[in-house]
């Protein structure tokens, strides 16, 4: 070494050159989760979320490419193919084609593989539900009634000891009906609350949407049911469409901007105009 | 007046023809509007592409250029009208000089606004189906209505002269004689005329104040009317003005200074005016001075989270270095010059005339584009040239471009018309004579 200094200049270099080359090589591990949901009783899908830990932070990773499948991971049973967003997630509704698989039990197994890349290998999640559902009711005074169902040998038997959420759907978000957030079923699968919010603004009609939800339950996935309401106080919201506004199209300026504009634009121009005239004059006094 | 003072005072006012200097002046300036032409071919037959202007920057130097072009115009109304209403009589022989700057000025202001447009073809629709509510609406209004007053400005005070340079037919080409004859061979200086110009004059000069007022004011109103950091200001309107004048005085300095010795004025255009122009020069930096502490001082004070990027970047960002250029060319050095007695003999006065000037269009360019670069909402997911603004080579050609075209508009005016009135400079001297006489004559 001693002799020749420059040969281990050599092979630090190559040292960290393959090191780098190596690292470049490493793909990141990808971890994907994979969650059904059941809305209103009408539509069934599931969603999965691709994350993956890159320099010590955990990031939601979008462009992944994911495939759902029903009972196994067979050909016949894909449901379908979905991309993970910005936010990391894929959607995919559980299409009508998979009714019959959807059929044959009570109990269902959901998987979704991830298409392997240049970043990552191929990895996979997968949930099992037992199918359920809510139904939500209202009685007079203002109480709200939810039961929870589940199927069990071709029947719809109620489930007790589960916890569910009875609110008020609003834009961005879910309002308790009263201080309670939550409730336990009872043998009868049913849980009551009572609606405590008074003027509440609804729709147009005083229409209030009520939710009776079940949150990431190990056994029946994310279940919700709704019902309208006609307990919110009417909000009619007159369009000022085609009114004269200052925010209006062309032709509906408010007319007291279109007086006073037209008014000075007036006043200038025959000033102008006058003084076109004594140029005029001018030329006739020189004539 | 003895007939050979008053021929002497005629002879020295008429247009002259170009000299060597002259003509290479307006062939560079001719060659710089024929780059900003070749340029703007360029831009429509590629598109607004070719500019550096993107999604956050769509008003780059054009609408600076523009902007930059209505202040100066401002001048016209300054010089002509609050002087002449004021009963200043020293700047009589400033007024032509500071109307035509106006009206070149104006002219190109105007012809700015189409460059700025992707569709130019379009601009017909803008009165059209123009909406009454926006700004820009009654940015073309105004506009026009302010290019008319110039014009009668200019012409009005421009027929006795007219009629006294038909009398030098032999100095004089046959088609400019046509002309002088078109325009004003129906003037006679009898007494009915003079009485109508100059009432005519009178009712120009204060119709041209707030139409001058409005012109700038609603200029100032596309930006303040908008809500976005460095735009969202009450300010605005005396901002602008203050900034128009001051622009505008600097600008007829410059002017002053290079007829004075390019076509020998020294008799005309005196020291005095130099230092009078100076003074006033002084006054508007000062004001100007001021309603720029309230536009950065006071926001800065509460450094609001939404202009805190817009107004750091100013001060030690990435515009500092053209902000404190344009604070200290366009105010702080002119100041320090004409504050003092020998800072406003010619020459100082015209450098800071230049630098007033030159600060002043950088100051224009600090009002348009970076608060453009400032959104209240982060630019995420966009190319990295949406986050810079930097001109093409075609820009500056056309920006440089019309900047020449106004030039060359005021060189060929003073070729034609005498830039000093002489009717007007005339009647003053004989009014002074006979002034001077009465004094001297006992009772």
């Amino acid at each position: 070494m001693r002799k020749h200094p420059y040969i281990a200049f050599v092979v630090i270099f190559f040292s960290l050159l393959g090191g780098q080359l190596f690292a470049q090589a490493e793909k990141n591990e990808l971890s994907v989760s994979l969650a059904y949901y059941n809305s209103n009783n009408q539509m069934h899908y599931l969603k999965a979320q691709a994350r993956s830990k890159i320099n010590g932070k955990l990031q939601m990773i979008p462009g992944i490419e994911l495939a759902f499948y029903i009972t196994d991971e067979t050909a016949p049973n894909l449901l379908g193919k979905s991309i993970t967003n910005a936010k990391g997630v894929a959607v995919l509704p559980i299409p009508a084609s998979a009714k019959d698989e959807w059929n044959k039990s009570a109990a269902q197994h959901f998987s979704a593989v991830s298409v392997a890349n240049k970043q990552f290998e191929t990895t996979s999640a997968t949930v099992d539900i037992v199918k359920a559902k809510i139904q939500i009711d209202t009685l007079t005074d203002r109480n709200i009634v939810a039961t929870l169902f589940e199927l069990k040998d071709s029947i719809w038997a109620p489930v007790k000891e589960v916890d569910l959420k009875v609110a008020i759907k609003r834009q961005g978000g879910d309002l308790n009906v009263n201080e309670t957030p939550t409730y336990t079923t009872d043998s009868l699968g049913m849980v009551t609350a009572e609606f405590k919010r008074e003027n509440l603004p609804g729709d147009s009609k005083g229409n209030l949407i009520l939710v009776a939800k079940l949150d990431e339950s190990e056994v029946y996935g994310n279940l919700t049911a709704e019902k309208i309401v006609p307990w919110g106080i009417i909000e009619n919201h007159p369009s000022v469409f085609d009114h004269r506004t200052l925010f209006a199209r062309r032709g509906y300026s408010p007319l007291w901007l279109e007086m006073l504009a037209y008014s000075i634009v007036v006043i200038v121009w025959v000033v102008l105009f006058y003084l076109v005239l004594q140029i005029r004059k001018i030329k006739q006094l020189g004539a | 007046m003895e007939i050979s003072a008053k021929q002497k005072i005629t002879e020295d006012l008429l247009p002259q023809k170009f000299g060597k200097p002259g003509m290479i002046w307006v062939g560079v300036l001719l060659a710089l509007c024929t780059l900003g032409l070749v340029a703007y071919i360029r831009q429509l037959s590629k598109g607004l592409v070719v500019t550096g202007m993107r999604d956050y920057v769509s008003w780059g130097i054009y609408i600076s250029n523009f902007v930059f072009f209505v202040a100066i115009s401002l001048v016209g109304s300054l010089i002509t009208a609050v002087l002449r209403l004021s009963d200043v009589h020293w700047s009589t022989p400033l007024t032509r000089i500071a109307e035509i700057i106006a009206v070149s000025a104006i002219t190109f202001a105007s012809l700015i606004i189409i460059v700025d447009m992707g569709r130019p073809e379009r601009f017909y629709n803008l009165f059209l189906h123009g909406r009454l509510q926006s700004p820009i609406i009654w940015d073309v209004i105004v506009i026009t209505t302010y290019f008319f007053v110039s014009i009668l400005l200019l012409y009005i005070p421009l027929m006795p002269d007219l009629a006294i340079m038909i009398k030098f037919k032999d100095k004089t080409s046959k088609g400019l004689h046509k002309v002088y004859s078109y325009l004003g061979s129906f003037w006679k200086n009898n007494p009915a005329q003079i009485s109508i110009s100059s009432k005519a004059i009178n009712i120009l000069s204060v119709t041209i104040i707030p139409v001058a007022f409005a012109i700038h004011t609603v200029t100032s109103w596309l930006f303040a009317t908008t809500y976005r950091p460095g735009w969202d200001s009450t300010n605005f309107g005396a901002y602008f003005i203050s900034g128009a004048f001051l622009v505008g005085a600097g600008g007829v300095i410059v002017a002053m200074y290079i007829f004075r010795k390019a076509y020998k004025l020294e008799k005309y255009i005196t020291e005095s005016h130099f230092d009078r122009m100076g003074k006033v020069l002084v006054l508007l930096a000062l004001l100007y001075l001021y309603f720029n502490v309230n536009e950065f001082l006071v926001p800065a004070f509460k450094m609001k989270k939404s202009e805190e990027e817009h107004l750091l970047g100013l001060f030690t960002g990435e515009f500092a270095p053209v902000f404190w250029f344009a604070i200290t060319t366009a105010m702080i050095i002119p100041i320090l010059i004409l504050i003092f007695k020998k800072g406003r003999k010619p020459l100082p006065a015209f450098i800071a005339g230049i630098l007033v000037v030159i600060g002043s269009w950088f100051k224009r360019y600090l009002i348009v584009t970076p608060t453009l670069l400032h959104p209240f909402l982060p630019m995420d997911n966009v190319p990295e040239a949406y986050k810079h603004y930097y001109p093409t080579w075609e820009e500056w050609a056309i920006a440089i471009g019309s900047l020449a075209g106004a030039m060359l508009i005021i060189t060929i005016f003073a070729r034609i018309f005498p830039i000093i009135p002489i009717q007007e400079t005339l009647d003053e001297t004989e009014e002074l004579e006979h002034h001077q006489q009465t004094i001297a004559t006992p009772q």
